[in-house]
């Protein structure tokens, strides 16, 4: 890639080139930084991406993987606001597979296994040609912060940043700060500890997280998390684990693409492995040596570390992938082994697995732990609320995982970007996208230990699926998100018209039973009585797929096979999508009537309980259907505050309605 | 939580209105879009509804059963004129429990209804703009004060057998779903196995089972709250008003040696030993040329089917003397009261007019016979025989309300079963997609829960991912 090698060469020191002045900041150039600057200069904002080395940009920092169950949700759905991620998967993806094939479409986990290099090249290249978006190397010394806009809540307004090595200041509307691992960052291994947020790279500057605490006053927790040693492929016994094959037609993550970059048979495999009680010795023995394990701040019950699944499940054996890193890498990931000890016990305990019993380490695994800002004091613009155009995104929030992180980066930078550019933010409702989810769970439930997608924490599971993320978000994020390219955005539409035509179709094809038997003989059909059914109707016969009803209706129906699988899924759901509809509603309902943000809960003239009270006061909810959801809220306590809205609307009456609403977001 | 603060809710509550406890006139309200549909189906007004806000006289009938509950006043208020801003109907109907909860039961058959929750209708009206600003602020007290009603009275449920029961069930589902959800979110990287599936399939039928089970406890706990419907019936003139008198120690129906004085049914609350009882007489079963008692006649033999205990009482004089005739004869006249199965009790009156010795003999005969409900001997005019029938008909209501204190938990709430109908519902969605689309059938899960969580308290997600992490040895 030309284009890359240009990229890096005009931004390293090229502090001449760089503006003064932009609308948009981004710090960091992870999942979460190179999303928020690609959305920010898609709404329209001139943005600057800064990263403390622009060869890291786009880099898969743990896993060389993207999506699963529950994330391949979130990277269709980012896909469809247009963001990176799922494009670059389909660039790099060496391993493509639908997880939960079997489970139903709801939960199918889109995911793939990446070649890193590719990954980073992709995004790399696309934020060079994203028209608006500057890249620099550089790292952030100091956030401005200066007295805040009397006209907008908060304490504070972020105005700029200054680099290190004593550049001048650059000054901004909004910022974005993608930190990920780096906030006061410390890495464990063994009984090493040293400052930084990952292995290789200089740590971010201390006056950052000072200004954020002791300048914004804001409050921050402590989390861990760790990487798995890597291995010298050669030096494993591949024989000796199972071999798991990809899909054999592999699934592209993003709606724009119809294949993926790799060939079917060129993709790699996957191997399973299992841990031994040899593995369980080594860890015990190994303890003393072990700080990051004695250390307090919490770790992600979901992906721990060898040690602690042993402590906490002794006795069983543990699952070991070992992924590829990419076509011509000699690595292996051994997914499951992320570890903490001292490096030469690191290669005792892999030898202690049959198909390592030889292998050699490449680089040793470590562990992290790093400041998080507790979410609960973001807005579901993910704007922190007492700092004007300050923007959090990714691990900064308390979140792990990298679909995670580019979800609220995209998120980030489109209300970044609208702040700047004066327009009002806007927020995602998780009735409407499992981004929606991550964001109101953040915000106004917060973490207690890194925060990771699941397909359980979505109430309507059944209406947020992977097939119909585009009618759910490409729509809205055009015509009003302003995140989406036209050219995406018409595409959306064809969709759109098209599966509504078929499903139109083919709900005006009603036949009895008798008929229905006879255009497609080989379907089971229980109903008997002479009722008329229609095509969805039998379409929704488990046995019974879009092709073989288009090869019936050939006249009426073959022009639409390509949306066949997912007019299978539309036929089964949408009973079940009609019956969750009414709940929708009603918390949607209940998004909309906003609370100001200006609010003093302690003195309120409305009838509160203290406990209230204080639980309002320390969340700060933005709607009244955040305020719902909280933990103590009683139902008086909702009507009190329900009432002083409408009474701010009553009160400010004779004040131009778009003036009131300006200000308190009434709706 | 469990309040909800829809600006327009598209669900269609109803509820008794008036106050509970006996009373003349009780009013039910409906409000919500489907008011008009039930207005129609339960007042057989096919074509034209009744105009706005006037009273018209109707015969509210049961939309399944096509059966007449009661005559009474209906209205209509479409919106925005009526209490919520939303279309409203009134029911005005008689107060006897058992015509209130006939018409509550035959709402709730209406696609779209349910019961209303505390103070929903007021919320509604609120929400809706109906209410000044005065009657605002005391709004956020009053559905304070009825919700802390409802978590004292929750609490005491709560507290029970009926509480424990809900609790067990609302934690075996909660499991159910941990390992469904388990199996979706974690099974392709984890150590899972599909024998964690079958094990959610055996939870599921055991719980579905005891459901049922539950739900069919032939209304026991809801008899407690609203009383035992106890009919008395019998031949005309064989004393049935007088039976009713002496129950309730005052003159409630007119008795006199005319056949046919008790034209329609009277109704009246006792309380027997601490069970709430409604009483109700009905005219003597005859036939009669007269149109009025005919009519009377009908409603006897109607409320005879609805009854949980009918007292079938006979008249001792006009028995035949011979003990083995008077057996027989009997038999057959409680055949053509009772329908097959029906809860009796055969009350012999008027038994100070018979001699000493033939009664012996009759009861001797009468022990022969198998299949007779319990006998009594009493006389409304000398009390005689009184205390033992009134220990039996103790001890018959006891066993219908079933005894608050053993352990036999059983429903209390109209509102409980109907939330407990839905979870077995939801939990059938399970089953039918087990094998075909595990989101579907985890959804009927999650909807067991939700209705079960409306009782016994809400679950979060979170509450989900603990018991799966707490239950599988889950990493990434």
């Amino acid at each position: 890639m030309s284009d890359l090698i240009f990229l890096s060469l005009v931004s390293r020191h090229s502090s001449h080139l760089v503006r003064q002045q932009y609308d948009v900041i981004v710090v960091g150039g992870g999942h979460a930084g190179t999303e928020a600057a690609a959305a920010a200069a898609r709404v329209g904002a001139e943005t600057l991406l800064v990263s403390q080395k622009i060869e890291t940009i786009g880099a898969l920092s743990c896993n060389p993987s993207l999506g699963g169950v529950g994330k391949g949700q979130l990277v269709k759905e980012v896909d469809a606001l247009d963001g990176l991620c799922g494009r670059a998967g389909d660039w790099a993806g060496i391993h493509f597979s639908i997880l939960n094939r079997r489970k139903g479409p709801a939960v199918w986990g889109p995911r793939a296994q990446l070649d890193r290099q590719r990954y980073r090249e992709f995004i790399q290249s696309e934020l060079l040609s994203t028209p608006r978006l500057t890249v620099l190397e550089g790292s952030v010394e100091e956030l401005f912060v200066s007295e805040p806009n009397p006209e907008e809540p908060g304490h504070h307004r972020v105005t700029g940043i200054r680099l290190a090595n004593g550049s001048h200041p650059i000054s901004a509307s909004s910022v974005v700060l993608t930190t990920g691992t780096f906030l006061s960052g410390s890495l464990f291994m063994g009984q090493s500890k040293s400052p930084g947020g990952r292995i290789g790279d200089a740590p971010s500057s201390a006056g950052l997280s000072h200004t954020l605490r002791e300048r914004l006053g804001l409050r921050t927790g402590r989390l861990r998390t760790g990487t798995p040693p890597r291995i010298v492929k050669d030096s494993v016994d591949l024989s000796l684990a199972n071999v798991h094959p990809p899909d054999s037609h592999p699934t592209p993550f993003s709606f724009l693409n119809t294949h993926t970059h790799c060939k079917p048979e060129e993709q790699l495999p996957c191997y399973l492995t299992y841990t031994t009680p040899g593995v369980e010795r080594v860890v015990r023995e190994s303890l003393h040596l072990n700080c990051h394990i004695q250390e307090d701040a919490k770790g992600p019950r979901y992906c721990p570390s060898i040690e602690s699944r042993v402590l906490r499940f002794p006795g069983r054996r543990h699952q070991v992938w070992l992924e590829p890193e990419g076509v011509t890498s000699d690595i292996l990931y051994p997914q499951g082994l992320s570890m903490t000890m001292p490096p030469d016990v690191q290669l005792r305990l892999i030898r202690e697995i049959p198909a390592m019993h030889r292998a050699e380490i490449h680089t040793p695994g470590y562990g992290v732990q790093y400041d998080f800002v507790c979410p609960t004091q973001l807005s579901p613009a993910l704007q922190v609320k007492s700092t004007q155009g300050l923007f959090l995104a990714g691990q900064i929030n308390g979140t792990t995982g990298y679909e995670e992180a580019a979800a609220q980066g995209l998120w980030a930078g489109v209300n970044a970007a609208r702040c700047a550019l004066s327009r009002p933010t806007v927020a995602l409702s998780r009735t409407e996208s499992y981004i929606g989810v991550l964001i109101d769970d953040l915000v106004s439930r917060g973490v207690t230990e890194p925060y990771r997608m699941f397909t359980s924490r979505a109430e309507f599971r059944t209406s947020l699926r992977p097939d119909n993320a585009d009618l759910r978000l490409t729509l809205k994020g055009f015509e009003e998100v302003g995140c989406v390219s036209i050219v995406r955005y018409q595409e959306a539409v064809r969709v759109r018209d098209s599966l509504q035509d078929a499903l139109a179709t083919l709900q005006a094809l009603a036949l009895s039973t008798q008929n229905w038997r006879k255009k497609l003989p080989d379907m089971r059909m229980s109903e008997v009585k002479n009722s008329l059914l229609t095509g969805m109707d039998v379409l929704r016969y488990n046995d019974v797929s879009f092709e073989m009803l288009a090869s019936a209706f050939p006249e009426c129906l073959s022009h639409h096979m390509e949306f066949s699988q997912r007019l299978k899924i539309e036929a089964v759901y949408r009973p079940h999508c009609n019956l969750q509809k009414k709940e929708i509603e009603r918390i949607q309902k209940e998004e909309n009537m906003s609370l100001p943000q200006d609010i003093n809960y302690l003195t309120l003239p409305v009838s509160l309980s203290h406990e209230v009270r204080e639980i309002l006061d320390r969340v700060r909810p933005t709607t009244l259907g955040a305020a719902t959801r909280l933990q103590g809220m009683t139902p008086a306590a909702i009507i009190h505050l329900f009432n002083y809205v409408r009474r701010i609307c009553f009160t400010y009456g004779k004040i131009p309605l778009s003036i009131v609403k300006k200000h308190y977001k009434i709706k | 939580m469990y309040f909800q603060v829809g600006l327009a809710d598209a669900e269609t509550i109803f509820a008794l209105s008036s106050g509970h406890g006996r009373c003349g006139v009780a009013v039910v309200r409906a409000s919500g879009p489907a008011s008009s549909t039930a207005l129609r189906c339960m007042t057989r007004l096919t074509r034209n509804l009744p105009p706005p806000r006037k009273a018209l006289l109707r015969s509210i009938t049961d939309p399944q059963s096509k059966e007449v509950l009661d005559r009474g006043l209906v209205f209509w208020f479409p919106a925005p004129h009526s209490f919520t801003g939303e279309d409203s109907v009134e029911f005005h109907i008689h107060g006897g429990p058992a015509v209130i909860t006939a018409v509550l039961h035959a709402l709730g058959s209406v696609p779209g209804m349910r019961p209303a929750e505390a103070g929903e209708f007021t919320r509604r009206a609120f929400q809706a703009g109906k209410l000044g600003l005065t009657e605002v602020e005391g709004l956020g007290d009053l559905i304070h004060a009825e919700t802390e009603a409802q978590r004292r009275q929750a609490l005491r449920q709560m507290s029970g057998d009926l509480g424990r029961l809900y609790q067990d069930w609302s934690h075996k589902l909660k499991r159910c779903l941990a390992h469904v959800e388990a199996f979706i979110d974690f099974s392709e990287d984890e150590l899972i196995e599909d024998g964690v599936l079958n094990q959610v399939d055996t939870w599921v039928c055991d719980l579905q089972a005891e459901i049922e089970r539950h739900l069919q406890d032939e209304r026991r706990g809801e008899r407690l709250r609203t009383g035992v419907q106890v009919v008395i019936a019998g031949a005309a003139n064989a004393g049935k008003s007088s039976l009713l008198n002496t129950l309730c120690q005052r003159p409630a129906a007119i008795v006199s040696p005319i056949a046919g004085t008790t034209r329609d049914i009277v109704e009246t609350a006792l309380d027997i030993g601490g069970f709430p009882v409604l009483l109700s007489d009905t005219a003597g079963l005859r036939e009669s040329p007269d149109l009025v008692e005919r009519e009377g006649v009908r409603r006897a033999r109607e409320r005879v089917d609805q009854a949980d205990l009918t007292l079938v009482v006979v008249d001792c004089a006009h028995l035949p003397s011979d003990a083995e005739q008077a057996a027989t004869f009997l038999e057959g006249h409680l055949r053509s009261v009772l329908s097959p199965q029906e809860q009796s009790l055969l009350v012999l009156n008027k038994t100070d007019l018979l001699p000493e010795e033939q009664r012996l003999e009759l009861d001797w005969e009468l022990r022969r016979v198998s299949g007779l409900p319990p006998v009594c001997h009493i006389s409304c005019h000398t009390n005689e025989g009184l205390q033992d029938f009134l220990a039996v008909l103790h001890r018959s209501v006891k066993t219908l309300c079933g005894d608050p204190l053993s352990c036999a938990p059983t429903l209390t709430q109209a509102r409980h079963r109907a939330h407990l109908q839905q979870c077995f519902a939801a939990l059938a969605q399970y089953q039918r997609y087990r094998d075909i689309d595990l989101a579907l059938a985890a959804e009927g899960v999650r909807l067991a829960l939700t209705s079960l969580g409306r009782i016994t308290g809400h679950v979060g997600a979170e509450e989900i991912l603990d018991i799966i992490f707490k239950d599988f040895c889950i990493g990434k």
